[in-house]
């Protein structure tokens, strides 16, 4: 490993811990590495370490922070012969992920309309906290998006054939089973298909602002000044309610496989087992609702900027990237269940499942900031196959509780803050602003340098924020 | 002992630390502590008929749990929060309960899910206490 990297590398042995089966190793310079010790997540990657069929290393991420079982910013990878698959390796929002769109627009060209453009995308597409959206499925329809995600949708005249081409899988899942989803899981989620949902989940109208990589840039179609779209969401309650179902069931079957873990949120089965096959049928199939979920969304936005800009308003979607998912893949000649929470996957330009479009530089890579900061592109890089599994940080990370940012600063105040930079802002709750003010998080440009430096990804252009709708 | 919740603030989740007499208080504090959590305001009186749940679970912490994410799935389904509590049953491996609620406008899906991650109930020499995981 290169001197450069060695230095942004911070390794725990795998005889750190009792029951660590592989080390684990973070990703972050000295102050973010200070900012990780502050909470439990180093320990969560250790016991993530402890798990049957582990290989490799376990890797932290530079947005690394504490989750539920697994830290946030955590990457596992398990041998499908004898590993196992977490549900709480994937989280209960099942491939929250993020994409993005580009506009033929500059941005002056949106700025006399810009509160008027953010207040209608916040009218067409739903947000808050658990609120139904404006396409409510039949079950049988359901089933069909759970089973073909995006697809399904291009025979809706919601998705264009070519918007397949660049997203993660196609949007779609083969793995996907349908029967696998409780009734539960189906009745939260049967009116939440275009919605944004609420926590730090948004969309953001933005401007290029920086371009890192010229060439990596022009074949992404970016230029300085153009107007983007980046969405962030993911399966909503239907997702939460898969997880919900299946730590439950994995927690009761555990001690029959005879696996004893340090902390039950781990709960898990072996890959192959009866359990295991059905979650992971059923972890695809809330994938492809999530897909699906960020196409509706990405339509209503085409709608509302065909409405104000005419043709010159087109959106052509760049790439739709998951962070919170398990994945089969081959590294190294083995099939491994490969678990990213909060971690992003950041193929290079070799790597078979690299979309053709980007071949010549890398599936695109997108982290974004908080409200107010500036978000990333970069592309994935093959050496990250080796450093990480082809995996990357998803954002910038907490570094403050909800109550503690809320506290800290009143929504109103945060609100007028970000109007006063000029970004339009549109959001239904101060409170839930507050939550998700930028010095709650911690410094993007931080997280993305350590990326770029120890070779996960590489910088492609900087986005600054225009306009936000904020669930 | 007397019932009591202190929420602990954490970047990425909300911890709740409960105290009770009993298992079934423990579960009626719980309950209302997340009420206050999906309402965003100490709840006001409940409204409408008495409903009955019974939850199971392998073990006593299992059983917290599962109860907490039957409420989150009715407040989400049914734009219902539960915020009057009567113990029916209470045992190490099941719960029942007698709830009153009220109906919201919108559903406060706020709470995803209540979590196994760093779950605790200890028996205390005056009664119970726990601590539960809430993923926001």
């Amino acid at each position: 490993m290169p001197v450069a990297q060695l230095e942004l590398v911070h390794e725990v042995a795998a005889t750190a811990q009792p029951g660590m089966r592989v080390p684990a190793r973070v990703y972050a310079d000295d102050e973010l590495w200070e900012q990780i010790g502050h909470d439990r997540s180093l320990a969560q990657l250790k016991n993530v370490a402890t798990l049957p069929g582990v290989t490799g290393a376990v890797y932290g991420m530079p947005d690394m922070h504490e989750g539920y079982g697994f830290p946030v910013g955590g990457v596992a990878a398990m041998r499908l012969s004898d590993g196992v698959i977490s549900p709480g390796g994937v989280g209960y929002d099942i491939n929250c992920g993020v994409r993005l769109l580009v506009s033929g627009l500059a941005a002056g060209r949106i700025q006399a309309k810009l509160h008027d453009l953010v207040h209608e995308i916040s009218r067409s597409v739903p947000s808050g906290a658990g609120r139904g959206g404006r396409l409510a499925l039949g079950a049988s329809e359901l089933d069909r998006v759970l089973a073909e995600g995006c697809r399904y949708l291009v025979e809706r005249d919601l998705a264009r054939p070519e918007d397949l081409e660049v997203i993660e899988a196609h949007g779609s899942l083969a793995g996907a089973d349908p029967w696998a989803v409780s009734a539960r899981a189906k009745t939260r989620g049967h009116d939440q298909l275009g919605t944004i949902g609420s926590g730090n989940h948004f969309v953001e109208v933005q401007a290029v602002d920086e371009v890192c990589d010229a060439a990596a840039a022009h074949v992404l179609g970016l230029a300085v000044g153009q107007v983007t779209v980046l969405i962030h969401t993911g399966s909503r309650g239907l997702g939460h309610q898969v997880c919900t179902d299946y730590v439950r069931l994995m927690d009761e079957v555990m001690p029959g496989y005879g696996i004893v873990l340090p902390d039950r949120e781990l709960a898990c089965a072996p890959f192959g087992s009866a359990e295991g096959r059905r979650y992971f049928g059923a972890m695809c199939a809330a994938a492809n609702f999530a897909w699906a979920n960020r196409q509706v969304i990405a339509q209503r936005v085409r709608d509302t900027f065909q409405r104000f800009f005419g043709d010159d308003g087109a959106l052509r979607l760049i790439y739709d990237v998951a962070h919170n998912m398990a994945k089969v893949e081959e590294h190294a000649g083995q099939r491994l269940c490969v678990h990213r929470k909060g971690a992003t996957r950041a193929f290079g330009p070799a790597h078979p499942e690299t979309p053709g479009p980007y071949r010549s530089v890398g599936q695109p890579v997108f982290i974004p900031g908080s409200m107010g900061t500036a978000s990333y592109v970069l592309v994935g890089t093959d050496e990250a196959l080796d450093l990480s599994f082809g995996s990357c940080c998803h954002g910038a990370g907490r570094r403050m509780s909800r109550h503690a940012a809320a506290r800290t600063k009143p929504g109103h105040e945060v609100r007028r803050e970000l109007e006063a930079q000029g970004i339009a802002v549109a959001c239904p709750s101060s409170g839930e602003l507050a939550e998700e003010a930028p010095f709650a998080y911690k410094d993007v440009e931080r997280v993305v340098n350590v990326v770029h430096r120890a070779g996960l990804a590489r910088k492609v252009a900087r986005l600054r924020p225009l306009g936000v709708v904020k669930g | 002992m007397k019932p009591s919740v202190e929420l602990i603030e954490h970047p990425g989740e909300v911890r709740l630390h409960l105290q009770a007499a009993t298992l079934g208080e423990l579960a009626m504090v719980a309950g209302r502590a997340l009420a206050e959590l999906e309402l965003g305001h100490v709840p006001g009186p409940a409204r409408g008929p008495w409903r009955e749940v019974v939850v199971s679970g392998r073990d006593r912490e299992a059983t917290l749990v599962h109860w907490l994410n039957e409420l989150i799935y009715l407040a989400e389904t049914e734009r219902w929060v539960g915020v009057e509590f009567a113990v029916t049953r209470a045992t190490e491996t099941e719960l029942g309960m007698r709830l009153r609620g009220v109906v919201v406008d919108e559903a406060p899906a706020r709470v995803k899910a209540a979590t196994f991650h760093g779950l605790r109930i200890a028996v205390v020499s005056d009664g119970v206490e726990a601590d539960v995981v809430l993923d926001v």
